[in-house]
């Protein structure tokens, strides 16, 4: 009976524990902007271009970029709802669904929508969320490729509702010509291997070794593909005898490449122990853990290196203490892609079909936060400039590349 | 000769299994095109141990359970469980912080557990996967209210936080002794270069440089758990509750009490396994980081025959792939990988035929003759068969193993005081 109860007292202690701790913690949180709410009454704005706060202020999370643009685009969005579908993990990935989100956020603080969120859980919640989004909303954005499949019965449905997906054409290639699978349903491409390029160009003037890495999500898609073809491209653009590690964390159709930040530091570790000095990684989460990667083998062996990280500017969002290891991030527009689909979609502009967002569109770029390429931007503002004039013209099958 | 060798003392037995290993992956990587050096070279050997040591916790976790005749499927979930505690453990007081609450947060994944198996009688599998359901709902609730916000924080993801500390151990690796710089006895023999000595000592080394001390205590808990399960008073009483539990009350003991301990410890130890996954693995708590390790540390129990040394053997088989398999840049380790293979196969055809199971002679005998042809007609080894490694050595050790396991006899039934099972 003792037993019993030194048992029961241990328990006891541990609710108490946990309990404390809570306390510290609701206080924290109440003091800390909650960026994440998902449903705002939008602050209406006089003619005089005062904003009069009616009710609580639209958050535009510090780490969202400007929208090119966005100031001289004039919309009425009020009573309108935006049917925001993340791909798996959802908003607080630090990365691709946090640029959608940025975008929507965005829309919100300019036209005054109002989101409506969902984060699907599986693969086979897709086309539930999508149908449940369309119910309820006007406008549906679906971030990433996985939404495709979902398609045509979705927008053959909901023919009144206007469907954006990202990362995919939306066009059915299974037709002669490809056609788009709707006339309501436009899908958001960017040309990833044209800010890989830009941020290879970058590892290449900032290493040291001759020596750099790359670490793919998952293999097969062909998507991941165009990043390690651009950032081969644009490093040996700089030094023709560069080396160029890569390495994909799972083959298609495992998907556990995109959120192994364990697996992502692991294989960071190897690369920096095999003499690369900055390693770019195109692999959602994966490459939060080549940031850890990054600080643990500095500091074990009293050097420097980089990671350079892919989607959103992940300076921001990697926390304090990775900061100093974010060399710069190729960003990939998605928000500047999320917030024109809407702003077409109150407008009337909106178009079925695909849509791309390059790097003379603006859709793709690199991030300067940090001032670690201060000294380069010169170098890497010129190769935008060839990119753009088309005087180069970046591979996106890296097999190609000599 | 086999008969002979079980004669022999544990430490004896492992150290001799041990040295038949590295002298299978000297050959093999010597026989490489080209050669290789790193499949017993000491960061493989410490990608090894980083990646065994969550499937090891969890396989101790099983252990305690299983011994105690609850079948513990929900360590995934406790694990999970773990993960999040153990991230906020580290934002609230340290690292050794988050392994205490670590270790508490799976202690109440499997406390809850034994409420619903020993208390209420649930079926213990339908227990442990509402576990595994429900852990990833509630850890990303608190994590809305815990890191979102927080510098690098999310619903998803916790703000950065550190292992326990690293240490070189001296002597062996020439760690500093007190500000003095002891010889690297290890590292010397290694330079030497001489065939399967060096490797030895190399892959000894990986045990003994910058290894955290969160992994030390873990390889500790392996002679500690069978000394607690096979000599004391504790671990006789937690057995009988795992074997004959009516028996055991007949003698007095309390079954329901055993059955709480067994259950409770479990968790427990998954919870650490999951906060290793956090604080040393990845640096952070991440939503879904734990990656089916539950479920290969229930592999690992099995195949490990219920037994700490078993498990052990277990969660270094799964994890050497795995880890060097990471490590592997250009494809060739994993392709040395297919030969190591095709000899665990061919010994595998070997003493099935001697003890004349002629089918598993003929099947192990034919795979093996078909990662030979593989390994013979290729260079380097594709992109996917890395992430297939560990779970295709599971099946096939699961496979021919299986025959000679014995799992304890009431294991996974439910019981109830003054019934027969």
């Amino acid at each position: 009976m003792r037993k019993h109860l030194s048992f029961a007292v241990l328990l006891a202690a541990f609710a108490l524990v946990v309990a404390a701790c809570g306390d510290d913690d609701a206080a924290t949180t109440t003091a800390a902007p909650t960026t994440a709410a998902t449903t705002t009454t939008a602050a209406t704005t006089t003619s005089a271009g005062e904003t009069t706060t009616t009710a609580p202020a639209v958050v535009v999370p510090d780490f969202c970029l400007e929208i090119p643009g966005a100031a001289e685009a004039v919309a009425d969005g009020t009573g309108v709802t935006v049917g925001l579908t993340f791909d798996l993990l959802g908003r607080g990935d630090q990365s691709f669904n946090d640029a959608a989100a940025c975008g929507a956020d965005w829309a919100r603080f300019y036209f005054g929508v109002g989101i409506n969120e969902i984060t699907p859980t599986d693969e086979a919640a897709r086309a539930t969320d999508l149908q449940l989004q369309a119910e309820n909303s006007p406008i549906v954005i679906g971030n990433g490729f996985s939404f495709e499949a979902a398609f045509p019965a979705v927008c053959e449905n909901n023919p009144d509702v206007n469907f954006a997906i990202t990362d995919t054409s939306m066009l059915n290639f299974g037709a002669t010509p490809p056609a788009p699978y709707c006339d309501n349903a436009r899908g958001m491409v960017f040309a990833e291997h044209e800010g890989s390029y830009l941020v290879g160009v970058a590892a290449a003037l900032k290493s040291e070794t001759g020596k750099i890495g790359f670490i793919g999500g998952v293999s097969g898609i062909g998507l991941i593909e165009k990043f390690e073809a651009g950032f081969i491209a644009g490093a040996k653009s700089i030094n023709p005898d560069i080396e160029v590690v890569s390495e994909y964390v799972s083959a298609f159709p495992d998907f556990a490449g995109f959120a192994s930040p364990d697996r992502g530091k692991e294989i960071a570790l190897a690369m920096y122990g095999e003499g690369a000095d900055v390693v770019y990684a195109a692999a959602g989460l994966t490459g939060s853990g080549m940031f850890a990667g990054a600080k643990e083998y500095s500091e074990a062996n009293d050097v420097h290196v980089w990671g350079i990280g892919v989607d959103s500017d992940q300076y921001l969002t990697v926390g304090e203490e990775l900061q100093p290891y974010v060399l710069t991030s190729m960003i990939k527009r998605v928000d500047v892609a999320v917030f024109y689909a809407i702003y077409d979609h109150l407008t009337g502009n909106f178009t079925a079909g695909p849509s791309t967002y390059d790097l003379a569109a603006g859709g793709v770029g690199y991030s300067t936060s940090g001032g670690f390429i201060d000294d380069i931007t010169d170098q890497i503002d010129a190769a935008i400039a060839q990119i753009v004039s088309g005087e180069v013209v970046v591979p996106t099958d890296p097999t190609t590349i000599p | 000769m086999l008969r002979r060798f079980a004669a022999l003392p544990a430490w004896a037995r492992y150290s001799a299994a041990a040295a038949l290993g590295i002298l299978v992956l000297s050959f093999v990587q010597a026989l490489e095109p080209g050669g290789l050096e790193r499949l017993t070279s000491e960061n493989a050997s410490g990608a090894m141990l980083r990646w065994s040591v969550p499937i090891l916790l969890a396989g101790l976790g099983g252990l305690f359970a299983e011994r105690a005749g609850v079948v513990n499927i929900g360590l995934e979930g406790m694990m999970v469980l773990g993960t999040w505690a153990g991230a906020y453990g580290y934002l609230h007081g340290g690292p050794w912080m988050a392994v205490l609450v670590g270790l508490l947060g799976g202690a109440v994944g499997g406390l809850l557990h034994a409420i619903a198996t020993v208390t209420f009688k649930v079926d213990h599998i339908v227990s442990g996967v509402a576990i595994n359901i429900l852990a990833p709902g509630l850890v990303r609730f608190l994590s809305q209210y815990a890191f979102a916000g927080a510098s690098g924080g999310s619903i998803t993801q916790s703000p950065v936080i550190h292992g326990l500390p690293l240490v070189t151990v001296p002597f062996l690796a020439g760690g500093d002794l007190f500000g003095w710089k002891t010889p690297d006895i290890l590292g010397s023999i290694t330079g030497w270069n001489i065939f399967f000595l060096s490797d030895i000592t190399a892959f000894m080394r990986g045990f003994a440089v910058n290894v955290s001390i969160f992994t030390l205590l873990t390889l500790a808990m392996v002679p500690a758990a069978a000394w607690l399960i096979w000599k004391t008073r504790f671990g006789l009483r937690l057995r009988i509750a795992g074997e004959h539990p009516v028996a055991g009350e007949s003698l007095g003991v309390n079954i329901y009490w055993q059955k709480y301990k067994g259950t409770v410890i479990s968790g427990a130890l998954a919870g650490l396994g999951g906060a290793f996954i956090a604080m040393e693995l990845t640096g952070f708590y991440r939503e879904g980081q734990v990656q089916g390790r539950g479920f290969i540390g229930l592999a690992a129990l099995i195949f490990g025959n219920w037994r700490p040394g078993g498990v052990l053997i277990a969660a270094f088989l799964f994890g050497y792939p795995f880890g060097t398999a990471l490590r592997d840049l250009d494809g060739r380790s994993t392709h040395a990988l297919l030969l190591l293979i095709v000899v665990g196969l061919a010994a595998i055809a070997v003493v099935s035929f001697r003890r004349a199971k002629r089918v598993d002679a003929i099947l192990a005998g034919g795979m093996a003759a078909g990662f030979l042809v593989w390994y013979l007609l290729t260079e380097t080894a594709p992109d996917w068969l890395p992430n297939a490694l560990p779970f295709a050595t599971v099946l096939i050790v699961l496979v021919f193993a299986s025959q000679r396991l014995r799992m304890p006899v009431a294991d996974g039934r439910i019981y109830v005081r003054g019934e027969e099972l």
